[in-house]
């Protein structure tokens, strides 16, 4: 008797634990067929009858802090406003651990918990996801926007000829000056020449003013720097190549740029505290006027633009100049589009998402245009009369670029990335020269 | 129930649950890691087996930089031992002796371990800032400006500078678990010890300390397997930087998880700081034992 009650006993519990457990996730969903929308929301018909809601999760980086928030915020209402039918629930992650959240998630296949549409960059990083399956082809999506959107703008979330990724805006590395402080030692206009905007910043050091801020613990802010140096030496294309993994980094033209950027900081153009704050107090930094120029991406232009309509401080834009005139032009630039949405693969509803994605970059692009955190990936349709100064102005140096290279850590796949992210803080850091940031990565990547 | 205790059969269906959670939620997440640690792997698609490359780089790259965050974590694991511990000890015998206020003082020392540390993070951060931040700001004030430095953004300082918060936040920790073997002491020996003249440093060396050694080697094993599991605190101060000056084996596994895509060599990580972990565990208990005897 005590042996079954034991058993019962037993058995008991098994079942109970069992019963606490979650309930079997669904079987995988086959990987999506790449067919059209069969409704998208560009084009569907408005229904007589209330549909049921279908529910879109979307996340994104545009934090409350974010510049881009506004523009989610009110492309999001907009779209909703005018599809009763669909409800976007998006969630907006830091961007540092939102990296780290989407790959967990991807990594984890298809449970409920994935979005629908995700922000992503374009360049390698969405390109893992499409590489394994992960993001879903938008080819077909894409043909009701091609109006709108240049397929040029897609080039950078295109792998194998398919197109993966909805660009919103894109950015181009540019260099921000503070007319005021310039005006203390003589300038009126953004030095044009290396020689010149060194004798500038030799000018503001002797006056006691910092000459550039730079978030060295960021080390993406630091390729704000050196990527633009070392394309005005080497020229676009050479450095184009080297990003792509096609090119090789053994060209003693880099170790002169990188030498060339590590004078700047051996000389003092570099505020010093600036290896121990984030960007964004470097930003404000510079807004405040602590610094006559910040080298960063036109997503800034706004919050710029922003103290300059409300204190008058007169900022102005521009390119780094040319270090070698033989191999590059001014109008070579560091940048391209990059801001992206995407859709899971693994999404129920992936072809609605793939039109919906289209629909909300357009009008995230458009409104994030005008608030002055980017340039126009999308063809803008609507009164510009409103676009900030010095989005303008930046969308002016663009429109005369001669060629473009997208951001290095963007360019480059993950472990890559980051083995050029190690050597450009050592070069930073000087605890490495032009020759050993060369020698190692010709060693580590080729 | 003397039946039911010998039936062996009947102990394993007893012990199945907790078994069935043990294996789960422990030994199969090792097993996993250590599994993956086989691979070359972006954590998403398919996976490479390579055997046991990925060990052999993490002792021989450079550019990984593994045996430098290991010795970060083990001078860390020494600081905690070499100072941490004999600070809380003290703290935890000078309660120990009912003084005044012992309650508040217990409260006050122990409440940074109650404190998120995130939010401790965020408060050294603020702290070691290198324009408003309290320490500079105090060396300016008392004229020395030449001690002011950017203390978590240069390679000679960084380490010094989040091994300080580090220490400090768990002293109140190992005080507490100290104090209650110190309270655990019987008044007896103390007073049998007194009346034949014992000083108070006596009582401790020759009463206290040998009575509370169980207690002081639990506290070793949490402050050095602490130190090599360091992760939190580091992350937010400096996420290893400035040049991995303050790297330890946590910060760099999340990294190849994380940032690099290498979900093998992070797996490789795991499995060595387990290993490590157990370990250090077992030499400690060991000297422990081998100092008993």
């Amino acid at each position: 008797m005590k042996k079954i009650l034991a058993l019962a006993l037993a058995l008991c519990m098994i079942f109970a634990l069992a019963a606490c457990g979650q309930q079997a996730a669904p079987a995988p969903a086959e990987k999506p067929a790449e067919k059209p929308a069969e409704a998208a929301p560009a084009e569907a018909a408005p229904a007589e009858a209330a549909p049921e809601q279908t529910v879109l999760k979307l996340w994104c980086i545009a934090t409350e802090s974010d510049a881009n928030r506004p523009g989610y915020e009110k492309a999001i209402a907009e779209f909703e406003a005018a599809h009763p039918d669909i409800k976007i629930e998006w969630e907006a992650f830091e961007n540092n651990s939102y990296k780290t959240k989407i790959k967990a998630a991807m990594m984890g296949g298809d449970t409920e918990d994935l979005p629908d549409i995700f922000f992503t960059w374009a360049g390698a990083f969405l390109g893992d996801f499409a590489e394994v399956g992960s993001a879903y082809c938008l080819d077909e999506a894409y043909k009701p926007f091609a109006g709108d959107l240049p397929e040029v703008m897609l080039q950078n979330s295109t792998y194998g000829g398919k197109h993966f990724g909805v660009p919103l805006t894109y950015n181009i590395v540019t260099l921000f000056a503070n007319m005021d402080l310039l005006a203390e030692v003589g300038y009126t206009e953004i030095p044009q020449t290396y020689e010149d905007l060194t004798a500038c910043c030799d000018a503001l050091v002797a006056k006691g003013i910092i000459p550039f801020g730079c978030a060295g613990s960021e080390t993406w802010c630091v390729t704000e720097y050196l990527e633009p140096i070392i394309e005005k030496t080497i020229g676009y294309e050479a450095l184009g190549s080297i990003f792509a993994g096609q090119g090789s980094w053994n060209d003693p033209a880099i170790a002169t740029a990188v030498d060339n950027f590590q004078g700047m900081v051996k000389k003092g153009y570099f505020d010093p505290n600036g290896m121990a704050i984030g960007n964004d107090q470097v930003k404000a930094n510079f807004i405040d006027g602590q610094y006559a120029f910040y080298q960063n991406g036109s997503w800034n232009c706004g919050e710029i633009d922003a103290k300059e309509t409300a204190d008058g401080v007169n900022f102005e834009a521009a390119l780094f100049p040319v270090m070698d005139s033989a191999k590059a032009t001014y109008g070579q630039v560091i940048g391209g589009p990059s801001d992206t949405l995407a859709v899971c693969a693994y999404s129920k509803n992936a072809d609605l998402a793939a039109s919906v994605a289209f629909e909300l970059g357009r009008s995230i692009c458009h409104y994030c245009y005008l608030a002055g955190s980017g340039l126009p990936a999308w063809t803008p349709d609507y009164d510009t009369s409103e676009v900030k100064q010095l989005v303008s102005d930046v969308a002016a140096i663009v429109a005369k670029a001669d060629g473009m290279v997208l951001f290095g850590d963007t360019a480059m796949s993950a472990d890559p990335a980051n083995t050029y992210l190690d050597y450009v803080a050592q070069v930073y850091g000087c605890e490495l020269d032009g020759a050993g940031f060369v020698e190692g990565l010709t060693k580590d990547l080729g | 129930m003397k039946k039911l205790y010998s039936n062996k059969f009947h102990i394993l269906i007893f012990l199945l649950p907790a078994l069935i959670l043990f294996c789960g939620v422990l030994i199969a997440p090792i097993g996993a890691s250590a599994y993956f640690s086989l691979f070359d792997w972006k954590g998403i698609g398919p996976k490479t087996f390579i055997g046991l490359s990925n060990y052999k780089e993490l002792f021989t790259s450079n550019s990984i930089g593994f045996l430098k965050a290991l010795r970060n974590s083990l001078l860390l694991a020494a600081l905690s031992v070499g100072l941490q511990l004999p600070l809380a000890l003290a703290l935890a015998l000078a309660l120990g002796k009912k003084i005044k206020g012992e309650r508040a003082f217990l409260s006050v020392y122990f409440m940074p371990v109650l404190i998120s540390t995130v939010v401790i993070g965020q408060l050294w951060l603020k702290i070691y800032n290198p324009d408003y931040g309290i320490l500079n700001v105090f060396l300016r004030a008392v004229g020395l400006e030449n001690w002011t430095r950017i203390w978590l953004g240069t390679k000679k300082t960084a380490l010094g500078a989040v091994l300080v918060p580090t220490l400090w936040q768990y002293v109140g920790y190992h005080m507490l678990l100290l104090y209650a073997g110190v309270k655990s002491v019987p008044i007896e020996l103390r007073e049998a010890a007194m009346l034949d003249g014992a000083t108070d440093g006596q009582v401790n060396r020759y009463i206290v300390l040998p009575y509370i050694k169980p207690i002081v080697r639990i506290s070793v094993i949490f402050a050095v397997t602490g130190s090599l599991k360091s992760f939190d605190l580091i992350y937010v101060l400096t996420n290893g930087g400035p040049l991995h000056s303050t790297e330890v084996p946590s910060t760099l596994m999340i990294s190849m998880l994380f940032l690099r895509n290498r979900y093998g060599m992070g797996s490789t990580i795991a499995v060595l700081l387990i290993l490590l972990c157990f370990g250090f565990a077992l030499l400690i208990n060991v000297m422990f034992k081998e100092s008993e005897e």
